[in-house]
């Protein structure tokens, strides 16, 4: 029971923290590759809480609804995800808060926001099918797919999965919005899209999205903890070098139109994902 | 309980007869009402009986036996005599070469000395029954006042609803009868039965296009009839009994006759629930009033088609058919999916997505495993109550703005809004958990973990689901946030309907576990209980109180003056609709649409292709038992 709450807690307080925390890092290590100094580690939080403190204004009622949403099952699916339940249930939920943010996003009649919608259903369609397959090589490699099951696998499951984890990174660069797939939602609001499902949000309204946002990144990073859970420091080695692929694609790359992301993802990703599981349905 | 077997078989025809002799409506309607209520009670009263079979005794010294073969060659008659007036090729081959296979199976092959009870109802049955009852009967309710109106609209000089309603409540009769039916000549007779009333219904606006899909409706599922046919002769040549209960018990050990029988079975299962290549006549249905696609698309009908497939599961369990009808179900699943995603058309995509959703009750039934015989149940609940519900109410929709496009019914929640809220809170049942259409969704993927072709289908197809599910639901809301929403006037007969489908879909989601305990783990005696593992309360409890909290917060922004959309600096004044300043100084009002991805899965693109590949499927899972 004890360890139950603490559990909850952990996926509830510190997996946004952790979230924030790795936004301040990503724009440090961003800033240095760009020869620029960049802003304080801390920043993602003084960013939301300075949100928080701006008067709250939306178009419509439904908007604040839908972010509310957004916010409770994004924090749901890490609370599951920290009490290690069953990974398709933990991306069902995760998919409540995906549904409900273009909800919100398509009930404003602004261009630009209805456009973000559209793009960003187009993104949840490319990476949804993709992380489901990879959770179901976990359980090809595991024979479940509870969490708590999958940690108690005794040899780190990379060496199983290699083909999946690459995978997983699309699905990863997909979520953290980032280059060349940050068409719902871009970095710089000075782009044709401004910035997409979030240009109607203000406020302390943005502020939930934000965290959700973190709560979210650390989900699908927790996931990729899954690929080398057997040792603590292999783990964070991994999740460091994954999460620096990240920033370095983020970085080099220029973002692309959604129609080749969906071909492109599809066609590699279930081409990898295809030599992968048959790998695994030869050995068992 | 035979009493209640058959109150819910003939009440019905009675009924209908009585709808159509009655020429007064206001009896009509009672007529209606009182068999819905009795329909319904029946049914549950029938919940509480475990297995039990019944055979009706002989009628003026005539046996049943004898009358449904009589009835048999009556039905196939009148369906020759439409094959003949609509002057299609097919129905009429078709038709006699199915009078043809009744004949030697009637008069050389069968023993009709060795007794087969008539009816055998478990828990499967219980809940067709339940289903057809209750949400058909719902159905027919709704059609009261909606054939009203629609009436008024075509402006008839004499009503046809006396014929409409005959074979709308018949229906009902005809499906029970069906899925209670032990004698497999029996259930024949019922599915031909289904065949007949749908071709009715289809046509029933008379219109040119609408006798040309109730003829295309006809013929498919006439070769479905035929496919039935050749099944049992198939069947009986190699298990030698009728009694459904005997041939599934006999296994698929029973021999090659069997799988290709119970192939040929499924196949009729497959073109009676529209799966690709059939998905044509299902599609074209939409011509009729929508009462008769609610009713076709969730209760009665195409369920009969999965139901039938369902039924001989463990005739064919463990052999190749098996993983041919996974195989057909996931592509379907999958090929429905995208081509809904193309669609503006509201009931177009309800119906693909029926036709997707009962595809994945196929695979379900393909992969075979206690845990996916349950997400198949699960989802025939689940998928009869949530569609029959939007069905309804996009017809209550159309009757109201004129047009069953998407695009039309952008920011209806303040010109409709309770209809507007009860469709999203529709859309929401079918897609998100933790309501118990997700939740067989997740029990179908888990079970075909093992299947690599089948699970990758799935994914990419539960994919696709949200994109044109969560397009339709924002759509809906698409309005300025300072129109307050006018109140919306609907017929007791109409919000009545709605409101008591709703709720069934909530309450059976949250009495998921109890479900499962009352229905489906009597038929999987000694499977671990899959629902445990969904946290149903948990999940239902948080996620409640955040709706709760996330409405609380909506509504206290009433108080606060909504904002203008952003329009890069041109708004013009405070306009919230998005109206910006354009070219020479004029005002410009924004106008949205959805993207429907033609390009990758118009119908133009896609058909051909899927229709060409899953007949290939259906080859193959009829041809593998050989």
């Amino acid at each position: 029971m004890l360890t139950t709450i603490l559990l909850v807690l952990v996926g509830l307080v510190l997996a946004p923290l952790a979230g924030g925390l790795l936004a301040g890092i990503d724009r440090r290590l961003t800033a240095w590759f760009q020869s620029r100094q960049g802003p304080p580690v801390m920043q993602a939080f003084y960013d939301v809480a300075k949100l928080f403190g701006k008067e709250p204004m939306a178009s419509n009622p439904w908007q604040i609804f839908c972010a509310w949403v957004y916010f409770v099952a994004a924090a749901l699916s890490c609370v599951l995800f920290f009490l290690q339940a069953d990974l398709l249930l933990i991306f069902f939920v995760q998919a409540i808060g995906a549904v409900f943010l273009v909800v919100g996003a398509m009930s404003v009649p602004s261009p630009y926001s209805q456009v973000g919608a559209q793009r960003e259903l187009i993104q949840v369609l490319t990476y949804e099918p993709l992380l489901i397959l990879v959770f179901v090589s976990l359980y090809l490699a595991t024979g479940s797919f509870q969490v708590s099951d999958i940690l108690a696998h005794e040899t780190p499951l990379l060496f199983q999965l290699p083909l999946m984890f690459i995978v997983l990174g699309y699905a990863l660069t997909i979520k953290l919005r980032k280059s060349p797939f940050d068409f719902s939602t871009s970095h710089h609001g000075h782009q044709e899209l401004v910035k997409g499902v979030l240009t109607e949000y203000s406020g302390p309204y943005l502020g939930l999205i934000e965290i959700a946002h973190w709560y979210e990144t650390v989900l699908v990073l927790g996931v990729c903890a899954l690929f080398w859970s057997t040792n603590v420091l292999m783990m964070i080695v991994l999740l460091a070098v994954t999460y620096m692929a990240e920033i370095i694609i983020d970085n080099t790359m220029a973002r692309m139109t959604w129609r080749w992301m969906l071909k492109y993802v599809w066609s590699v990703g279930l081409g990898l994902s295809v030599v992968n599981l048959i790998w695994l349905y030869a050995k068992i | 309980m035979s009493t209640q077997i058959v109150l819910l078989v003939l009440l019905p025809f009675v009924a209908g007869l009585a709808c159509y002799l009655l020429r007064a409506s206001f009896l009509r309607a009672l007529v209606v009402m009182i068999t819905g209520v009795i329909l319904a009670v029946a049914s549950v009263a029938l919940l509480s009986a475990g297995p039990v079979s019944y055979s009706p005794g002989p009628v003026l010294g005539m046996s049943w036996n004898m009358l449904i073969a009589v009835l048999d060659f009556a039905l196939l008659g009148v369906i020759l005599f439409y094959g003949f007036k609509h002057d299609n090729l097919l129905i009429k081959v078709f038709s006699v070469l199915q009078m043809l296979g009744l004949v030697i199976l009637e008069l050389f092959w069968v023993d009709h000395s060795a007794p087969v009870s008539a009816f055998y109802v478990d828990q499967l049955s219980m809940v067709m029954v339940l289903i057809i009852s209750i949400v058909g009967s719902l159905i027919c309710v709704f059609a009261l006042p909606y054939m009203k109106e629609h009436e008024e609209h075509l402006h008839l000089e004499t009503s046809r609803q006396p014929r409409f309603f005959l074979f709308l409540v018949l229906f009902l009769g005809a499906m029970n009868g069906l899925v209670m039916a032990n004698n497999i000549l029996w259930l024949y007779f019922f599915f031909e039965i289904t065949t007949l009333c749908s071709f009715m219904l289809i046509g029933h606006d008379g219109t040119e296009v609408a006798v040309k899909n109730a003829v295309r409706a006809l013929w498919m599922n006439s070769a479905g009839g035929l496919a039935f046919v050749l099944g049992m002769m198939f069947t009986y040549t190699s298990v030698g009994t009728l009694d459904i209960q005997a041939i599934l018990a006999s296994g698929s050990a029973a021999g090659t006759g069997l799988l290709v029988g119970m192939g040929l079975i499924c196949f009729a299962g497959f073109t009676k629930a529209a799966q690709v290549p059939f998905q044509s006549w299902l599609l074209g249905a939409m011509v009729a009033p929508t009462p008769v696609s609610a009713l076709l698309h969730s209760s009665t009908m195409v369920k009969a088609g999965v139901y039938v497939v369902l039924r001989m599961a463990p005739a064919y369990a463990g052999s190749f058919v098996s993983d041919g009808v996974a195989l057909c179900g996931a592509f379907t699943f999958l090929a429905c999916a995208a081509l809904a995603i193309s669609q503006s058309n509201g009931k177009k995509i309800l119906a693909y997505s029926t036709i997707s959703n009962l595809g994945l009750i196929v695979a379900c039934a393909g992969i075979n495993t206690p845990a996916a015989i349950a997400a198949a149940i699960f989802l025939i609940i689940f998928h009869a109550v949530s569609k029959a519900l939007l069905f309804l109410c996009v017809g209550t929709i159309e009757q109201h703005i004129g047009s069953r496009d998407i695009e039309d019914m952008r920011g209806l929640y303040t010109r409709m809004p309770h209809t507007a809220w009860i469709t999203i809170t529709g859309i929401l049942t079918m897609l998100l958990p933790p309501f118990g259409v997700l939740m067989a969704k997740w029990l179908a993927i888990e079970s075909a973990s093992g299947q690599l072709v089948v699970v990758t289908m799935m994914a990419l197809a539960s994919a696709l689901t949200v994109v044109y599910w969560a397009r339709w639901a924002g759509t809906l809301l698409a309005a300025p946030g300072d129109r307050q929403p006018v109140a919306e006037a609907q017929p007791a007969l109409i919000r009545v309907p709605l409101l008591v489908l709703l709720a069934g879909a909530v309450v059976l989601s949250v009495a998921s576990p109890q479900v499962y305990e009352a229905v489906v783990a009597p038929m999987t005696p000694g499977a671990a209980n899959p629902i445990e593992a969904f946290y149903v309360y948990p999940l239902f409890a948080v996620l409640g109180l955040g709706v709760l909290l996330a409405l609380r917060a909506a509504r206290r922004s009433r108080a606060m003056t909504y904002s203008a959309p952003y329009m890069a600096g041109s708004n013009i004044g405070m306009a919230t609709d998005g109206t910006w300043n354009g070219p020479m100084n004029q005002p410009v009002k924004v106008e949205a649409g959805n993207y429907y991805l033609p390009a990758m899965f118009g119908e133009d693109r896609l058909t051909t292709f899927v229709n060409v590949a899953a007949a290939a499927l259906i080859v193959l899972m009829i041809g593998g038992a050989l």
